[in-house]
């Protein structure tokens, strides 16, 4: 055993101090410590009632914790599972804290204990104890067929099981990033799912889900909606306190507004950007939204083209116009970026970051500066991949192109249809493309597996093994002054380099009619509706 | 008559197992992969490579095309890639329902509205009524549906709140509720119908009311009603029933934007999908039954006409 609190120390280095930002209605009065894991084992059964409606908007692919790549998708998932830990939001800060888990310890910085809650049983009515526990975890990081978030229990080692309700995770080196690949992107590797449930139900388990969760699946009609009901044995006393869910499965946002504006659903999970005025002047209507945990950029293509010329990739980088961007594609809702770690990773982010000199911003006569570095003096002609996805659409392809003529860039914008465009880009077949990291909780989930050479989102195709290093160290860093140097120090090789622009970080909004109380705000894309009461 | 209709149905499988082809191969030369879709932005070489071979998607053209064919005449449809569930449940017992009532809904407010303003266009030629329907009708046929669509909802829906804005209930589970969620739907859908139907019914009506026979029940002193309800509409049935048959497949394509703004999770809302996401069966299903479909009301249209002209009854 080491002299060091190393729980203390990760509970630190994730607990984001978020400085509370300005929710635009409605909050306030939904936050309570209704996370206090406390009532065990004399648990107050809720009295459940009323029926929700959310419109769900976009893509849900599966509700398989292990296989999904969608946060829709997880949205509805976290109210059907739970995982070894959750994401805790009081309003200022971010924590992680035990779910199924009672308790969570380091025995060493290798190593991590948990204890799980006593009399946890799945909707099927088999125990969740450590074999569950196992399973699942295996299940992420050795099933088959693979599941994509495998890379995130690599280092794990050994799963230990001491007795039914505790187990030892073992890793090959310090593992401080657990927390976040446990519940990075909102819990899917350390979701965990019935074991009886997958081995009925093999790869349907995504059409079947059976966890823990306050909700049970009780149906899945394609294209139309997703049926929950309550879980009356849940764990957590007083929850949950509705009866039905429905997640109505929509795709144009404007019906959903209309649908929200005349009664017939009470709340949505993804407002536009551009509708939020509309929303926000309805006086029937509650919005939740801050600056979550992403950011959007510029890509250029650094491997073939003329963007491999770093220095023109710099002229385009500084040429960026944020202000404008944020003002005219994001419908001045986004809040200008400097470099990819975002307000929410509060141990992270530097709130002086626009004077700290850190980063990339707009100064024009910089860029000409760069500009004129150039081996390519003569007016350069690139294509722009764009696509109607995202939450903006093609509005920043549009913004950039006059910004890039001013320094002798002529963009050709191209439009193409959203699955062309992906396949376009993993192929790093693009000059410039623009996107959206989202619902990152750290900044090694923020850059590493985005930039590390030859990683597998890497479409720009930047090399630069002193980068690698930065982070590979600072993933098993545990002192959080020491790690923030490290990713500052990497963040700066990338803004340098600039194989992207960085542009903006977005808010997310979510939207519910005033009959619906105590939804409980958690900046990081999620629809949790553990304590939403209906009247 | 069996001779005529083994040959029918020789030609229908040829058209069919062409537009299965046809379509099988555009969805593979358009470009876009369904595992990189499906994966969602965060994965791993290996997951893309285990899907893509679980898929059977590293297979060539000819096998990944013969496998389905063979499957799919053996009623097994397969799995869609991107929602993993079975294709035959989602496309023929979920979707295809739903497009079905909704395409009937459509049609009976087109034909009875189309018909009886028709009817009276005719009947009070060159009058301010008949100039108005005439409006009606142009303004109908050329103003875009799912802007109707939207500006129903949001006068219908939203500010008088009378009807629900989104939304499929079957009329066979609560009539009632079925029909209330289909009135704004089948209207945005209908409109074109109702004005082309208009426009046919009054042209026809007025050659017909020309006619000897019609000349002849007016002599006989049938009631003027008589003469143009019984004696007038029965003879604008051919070319009536003639047309819709030829324009369901003008039907079937409003029923992708009518499924999307109101969001109705039938076939088109089912084929939308498929396509962007490059889910390749589930395409295929959704074409392989509008071709069905389209075919056998052209069959039908062709089985009603001696029904509806006792001329083309038993003839040699």
């Amino acid at each position: 055993m080491t002299d060091i609190d190393h729980k203390k120390i990760l509970t630190e280095r994730v607990s984001a101090r978020l400085g509370r930002r300005a929710v635009l209605k409605g909050m306030g009065a939904g936050i309570v410590a209704a996370t206090a894991a406390g009532g065990f084992p004399a648990i107050a059964r809720a009295q459940q009632s009323g029926h929700l409606r959310i419109a769900s908007i976009k893509v849900i692919d599966t509700l398989d914790p292990h296989f999904t790549g969608f946060l829709p998708a997880i949205q509805v998932i976290n109210n059907i599972h739970n995982g070894l830990l959750k994401i805790v939001y009081d309003g200022e800060a971010l924590t992680f804290e035990p779910d199924l888990a009672e308790t969570w310890e380091l025995e060493d910085d290798k190593t991590h204990v948990f204890k799980l809650r006593e009399g946890v049983k799945f909707h099927d009515g088999t125990p969740c104890d450590a074999e569950a526990v196992k399973f699942s975890l295996l299940r992420v990081k050795e099933g088959e067929p693979a599941s994509p978030h495998a890379w995130k229990l690599e280092l794990l080692e050994e799963i230990e099981i001491i007795d039914p309700l505790n187990l030892k995770l073992h890793f090959s080196q310090p593992y401080a990033f657990l927390p976040v690949a446990l519940n990075g992107s909102t819990g899917r590797a350390g979701t965990i799912v019935s074991p009886a449930a997958v081995e009925k139900y093999g790869t349907d388990y995504g059409r079947n889900p059976v966890g823990t969760g306050p909700f049970k699946f009780v149906s899945w009609r394609e294209n139309d909606a997703i049926e929950l009901e309550a879980n009356t044995e849940y764990f957590e006393p007083e929850m949950p306190k509705l009866e039905r869910v429905t997640f109505l499965l929509m795709n144009e946002a404007s019906t959903a507004i209309a649908a929200l504006f005349s009664g017939q659903i009470d709340g949505m999970n993804d407002c536009p950007m551009q509708l939020v005025d509309q929303v926000a002047a309805n006086p029937n209507t509650q919005i939740f939204g801050e600056i979550e945990g992403n950011y959007t950029f510029l890509g250029m293509n650094c491997k073939d083209g003329p963007f491999t010329d770093i220095n023109l990739r710099r002229a385009v980088a500084w040429a960026l116009d944020r202000e404008t961007l944020v003002k005219q594609a994001y419908f001045g809702r986004a809040q200008q970026a400097y470099t990819p770690i975002s307000p929410p990773m509060t141990d992270f982010f530097d709130p002086d970051i626009a004077t700290s000199g850190r980063g990339q911003w707009f100064d024009l006569d910089k860029a000409r500066e760069f500009r004129a570095m150039a081996e390519n003096q003569d007016e350069i002609e690139v294509t722009y991949m764009m696509a109607e996805r995202g939450p903006v659409g093609t509005r920043t392809a549009q913004t950039i192109v006059p910004m890039l003529a001013q320094i002798g860039i002529k963009v050709n914008l191209e439009l193409v249809e959203p699955a062309t465009w992906l396949k376009r880009r993993n192929e790093g077949s693009f000059d410039l493309y623009d996107f959206e990291w989202v619902a990152d909780l750290d900044p090694d989930e923020a850059i590493y597996p985005e930039f590390k050479s030859d990683g597998a989102w890497n479409f720009c195709g930047w090399v630069n093994t002193e980068f690698d290093d930065l982070c590979a160290q600072a993933q098993v860093v545990l002192d959080p002054e020491e790690r923030r140097k490290l990713y500052y120090a990497a963040e700066d090789l990338l803004m340098d380099e600039a194989p992207i622009g960085v542009m903006a970080h977005m808010p997310i909004y979510k939207v519910f009619s005033n009959k619906v109380e105590g939804f409980q705000y958690i900046p990081a894309d999620l629809m949790n509706l553990h304590s939403v009461s209906i009247t | 008559m069996l001779v005529q209709a083994l040959k029918k149905l020789g030609q229908t499988l040829v058209v069919l197992v062409l537009v299965s082809i046809a379509t099988f191969g555009l969805l593979k030369l358009a470009p876009g992969d369904p595992v990189q879709i499906m994966l969602g932005a965060e994965y791993s070489q290996d997951s893309y490579e285990s899907m893509t071979r679980e898929l059977g998607l590293d297979q060539p053209f000819l096998v990944q095309y013969a496998d389905w064919a063979l499957n799919f005449v053996q009623g097994d449809w397969g799995t869609s890639y991107i929602a993993r569930t079975d294709i035959f449940t989602y496309g023929f017992k979920e979707a295809l329902p739903v497009t079905l009532t909704l395409a009937f809904f459509s049609l009976s407010f087109a034909i009875l509205i189309g018909v009886p303003l028709g009817v009276l266009s005719a009947v009070k030629k060159d009058t301010v009524f008949d100039a108005g329907a005439a409006v009606f009708a142009l303004t109908g046929t050329a103003f875009p549906s799912f802007l109707l669509g939207i500006l129903l909802i949001w006068f219908f829906g939203v500010k008088l709140q009378l009807f629900p804005v989104m939304g499929y209930v079957s009329p066979w589970e609560d009539l009632r509720l079925g029909i209330y969620h289909m009135i704004l739907p089948g209207l945005t859908l209908s409109t074109y119908f109702i004005a082309m139907i208009t426009r046919l019914t009054r042209a026809t009506l007025i050659e017909v009311l020309d006619e000897p026979y019609i000349a002849a029940a007016r002599a006989r002193g049938e009631p003027n009603w008589r003469v143009i309800w019984v004696h007038g509409v029965r003879n604008i049935a051919m070319p009536l029933v003639t047309i819709l048959g030829l324009q369901l497949g003008t039907l079937i394509q409003g029923t992708v934007l009518t499924e999307t703004v109101f969001n109705l999770p039938g076939i088109g809302q089912m084929l939308t999908s498929a396509v962007l996401g490059r889910d390749y069966q589930v395409v295929q299903a959704g074409v392989m039954m509008t071709a069905f479909l389209f075919i056998g009301v052209n069959l039908l249209v062709d089985l009603s006409y001696p029904i509806l002209d006792p001329r083309l009854r038993d003839r040699k």
